[in-house]
């Protein structure tokens, strides 16, 4: 009887850590809705999805990297170069060509990324933290230190334009979360991501590839910091080469308060997006509230610690 | 020998595991300064027992006086602290430290100024060191040390650390002729000390050199504890096997006895140390059992069979056809399937669910055009937990939950839907109670008869013997014995016993 009760347990246990976060993100939206009026109105819901739209983006790819057991921080210095570059290639070229060389560009070095870490061993984060320093050297030598500015209206449509009453930039994100969480959950890939973050040798031992598939998620991973460049890029119409600093250290964050395992195996990409939403919202409250942004940076440190704390400490238990 | 009060007294200790009496009872006395040897086959609780003493293990009941006083050690480091030290087959040195750091390690002396006395330390490693005639480099770092070596510095742990009680757990396993030779002129220097080993094995020849008596068990009982003088090996074996047993564990399936179709040919199979030149064939709908002991190179064969690792040499054949296997995608291509030692390491993926891990080598089976079909999906994981009468709250549940049994059971189950033709299965039933061990088997049998090739591999001879239809005795890497239906637990148990060392 007891052991029953006990398994009972680690069931809610297990239900609580895995959508937790959604309760969490609803409360505090109706508690938000009642202390900020107009919290839950059309513009600021629509304020809300931009301002994560370029976060939003590159987290999903920090998803696949997590699940499959790896670990990414290279992605911000990744953003300012694909961002750098998205405007500079025009030069040379129509901006969609451009676009679309910069993706490739970024699914290369998701490729690096991957290689040294699944082929050459070296862990995660130190060689992400390697190639991190590469790229960001690489941003200063393309553009010799200097911003670039966007000069065709067609790219700035990108992150300015609308579709209808919604913003160009939202579209992306949500078609991406949908693409992508259909990709994980319903796709060879997102099953051997899953499978190789779990237990890496017992998904060696049932015939997965389990490199090629590692590498893969480090591919995903450079792709979306690339394209969450090309939106910046196109929003803000001018990029320099400090662009999207400490930008992975959000998405890393928002990933594991989405509830995706720390130690891979588990998470989901609408997860991570609610993780997102959380972020920006507690920084879009915290300003309307008037409240020093030196304040925020506690805050948002002790709300990853606990996200991570409790899906560290709930494994710890069993 | 002084012959008053035993220095180490267990009386009635019981300890259960879910399912499982792991030792009913067990009564041991240790003398000062004896030699006492602990035997039995695998899963006889040798290792139960010595986990119960030290507090690894919670006993159930039962009592333990060590001198003469009534102890219940709550962790290996309490029954340290006590002077009882365990030297298991891993060692539990620090690989970076020194030698003379390791040793000391704990115990380290300090000057007034609580800086550590380097001096003081060394002039007692010199004397213990002479006295029982080491030779060590005390500032080697132990990574740099054999194996062997390494056994050294750990009994010189133990004794700096007033131990006055040393249990071996398997001692020689990964030491050469040389080596086994100077732990047993340690022992006896141990010995005059007054200091008391409880030493295990499975090699009853070390036994007979070094103990002043055994204590058997056999199936969590104590058999007996006899003085060595008073026996012979012959002896030993049997109670170690058990006659009344023997019998139950003849009763025989009805194997194939003539090959129709030779599978799996394996050719000079090589990769040292532990496979070193292996042959033999096997035929569909065979069960080819795997016997040997711990280290023998069981695991490590079946490795190479399935591409897990890669052969220095040989050459596998399917189907009379020559093949290439690099990986265990190539393996799985071929029609080889492994279930492995470690279900947990190297089988499932624990934190998914059940589904997830029965479809994983087979997602094909479950794609429409490239995409998961999860009604066909569950439908392959239902029907496999229909025909393993897997027990379970449903395709969804987490593997983890699963009890041990459940979980081997969906290791095996993952393979079948590749329709292996041959399926590999190393220690299956290992750490699974009685009714589920039962249930393997049914399941093993089952298989062979709808034509499955399967390599059933397992330190357990007695279920060997029930499920082969063949035996390959395995021992230091090479194939010493070959025996068919009808052969008794003894005659392979002595087989394996006398090939070893």
């Amino acid at each position: 009887m007891k052991k029953n009760t006990n398994e009972n347990l680690k069931k809610y246990w297990n239900l609580v850590s895995k959508n937790g976060i959604l309760f969490i993100f609803l409360l505090l939206c109706i508690l938000l809705s009642f202390i900020t009026p107009g919290f839950l109105s059309w513009p600021n819901i629509i304020n809300v999805l931009r301002q994560s739209s370029i976060i939003g983006i590159m987290a999903i790819g920090t998803t696949f990297v997590i699940i499959g057991g790896g670990f990414d921080i290279s992605v911000g210095s990744l953003l300012a170069l694909t961002a750098a570059m998205s405007v500079g290639l025009q030069h040379h070229m129509h901006w969609s060509l451009a676009v679309l060389l910069v993706l490739i560009i970024g699914a290369i070095f998701g490729f690096f990324n991957g290689f040294l870490t699944a082929k050459v061993h070296i862990p995660a984060i130190i060689a992400t933290l390697g190639t991190m320093t590469i790229i960001r050297g690489l941003a200063y030598l393309y553009t010799g230190g200097y911003p670039v500015y966007v000069e065709a209206p067609d790219f700035a449509y990108i992150g300015t334009g609308y579709l209808g009453p919604i913003p160009f930039p939202i579209i992306i994100l949500i078609i991406m979360v949908v693409l992508w969480q259909f990709i994980l959950s319903r796709t060879r890939f997102g099953r051997y991501a899953s499978a190789l973050g779990g237990n890496k040798e017992a998904a060696r031992l049932s015939g997965v590839k389990v490199d090629y598939y590692h590498i893969l998620t480090f591919v995903v991973g450079g792709l979306m910091a690339a394209m969450a460049g090309i939106v910046y890029a196109s929003r803000l119409l001018s990029v320099t080469p400090l662009a999207g600093q400490g930008y992975e250290l959000d998405a890393i964050a928002s990933t594991v308060i989405g509830g995706t395992s720390v130690s891979g195996g588990e998470g989901s990409v609408v997860r991570t997006l609610i993780g997102v939403l959380l972020l920006t919202i507690i920084a879009n409250v915290f300003n309307l509230m008037g409240i020093h942004i030196y304040v925020q940076y506690v805050v948002k440190g002790a709300i990853i610690l606990s996200a991570v704390g409790f899906d560290t400490y709930s494994k710890y238990r069993q | 020998m002084k012959k008053n009060n035993p220095l180490l007294k267990v009386i009635k200790l019981r300890k259960t595991f879910p399912g499982v009496v792991a030792l009913n009872n067990i009564d041991l006395e240790i003398n000062e300064g004896e030699v006492h040897a602990l035997v039995g086959e695998n899963g006889a609780g040798k290792s139960t027992l010595i986990k119960s003493i030290v507090g690894a293990y919670k006993k159930d009941s039962g009592e333990i006086f060590f001198d003469n006083q009534k102890v219940d050690f709550n962790s290996p480091a309490q029954a340290f602290q006590s002077g009882i030290s365990a030297i298991y087959q891993e060692n539990s040195l620090i690989p970076l430290l020194t030698v003379i750091q390791n040793i000391f390690l704990g115990a380290e002396q300090f000057t007034r100024l609580g800086i550590i006395d380097e001096k003081k330390i060394y002039q007692q490693y010199l004397e213990i060191t002479e006295q029982l005639g080491f030779e060590l480099s005390p500032h080697d770092k132990v990574r740099d040390l054999g194996v062997a070596e390494q056994k050294l510095v750990e009994i010189l742990k133990a004794l700096i650390h007033k131990a006055k009680f040393i249990i071996m757990d398997e001692p020689t396993a990964s030491l050469s002729a040389d080596e086994i030779e100077h732990l047993f002129r340690i022992i006896s220097e141990l010995k005059s000390n007054h200091i008391s080993i409880l030493y295990i094995t499975h090699l009853l020849g070390e036994v007979f050199r070094i103990a002043d008596r055994i204590t058997i068990l056999r199936d969590g009982e104590k058999i007996d504890t006899v003085s060595t003088k008073e026996v012979d090996q012959e002896k030993v074996i049997t109670m170690m096997v058990g006659e009344t047993l023997k019998d139950a564990y003849t009763s025989k399936f009805t194997g194939h006895e003539k090959c129709l179709e030779t599978v799996l040919k394996v050719e000079n199979l090589k990769r040292k140390p532990r496979v070193n030149g292996i042959s033999f064939k096997a035929c569909a709908g065979e069960v080819l059992g795997i016997a040997g002991l711990r280290g023998a190179g069981k695991t490590e064969l079946s490795r190479l069979i399935f591409g897990a690792d890669k052969m220095e040499s040989g050459q596998i054949f399917i189907n009379e056809k020559p093949v290439q296997i690099q990986s265990p995608l190539d393996a799985v291509k071929q029609g080889i399937s492994l279930v492995p030692e470690d279900r947990k390491k190297d089988a499932l993926i624990l934190m998914l669910e059940l589904y997830k891990n029965i479809t994983l080598p087979t997602l094909n089976q479950v794609l429409n055009n490239g995409i998961i079909s999860p009604s066909k999906e569950y439908a392959i994981a239902k029907q496999a937990i229909e025909k393993l009468d897997i027990r379970t709250s449903g395709v969804k549940q987490i593997t983890r939950y699963l009890s041990g049994g459940n979980q081997q059971k969906v290791a095996i189950s993952k393979w079948l839907q590749t329709e292996p033709k041959v399926l590999i299965m190393d220690e299956p039933t290992q750490g699974i109670d009685v009714k589920a061990k039962l249930e393997i088997y049914n399941i093993v049998r089952k298989l062979a008869e709808a034509g499955v090739c399967i390599i059933f591999i397992s330190s357990e001879v007695p279920e060997v013997i029930k499920v082969s239809d063949r035996i390959l005795v395995l021992s230091n890497g090479v194939i010493t014995d070959e025996f068919h239906q009808g052969v008794t637990q003894e005659e392979v148990m002595r087989t394996i016993l006398k090939k070893s060392k």
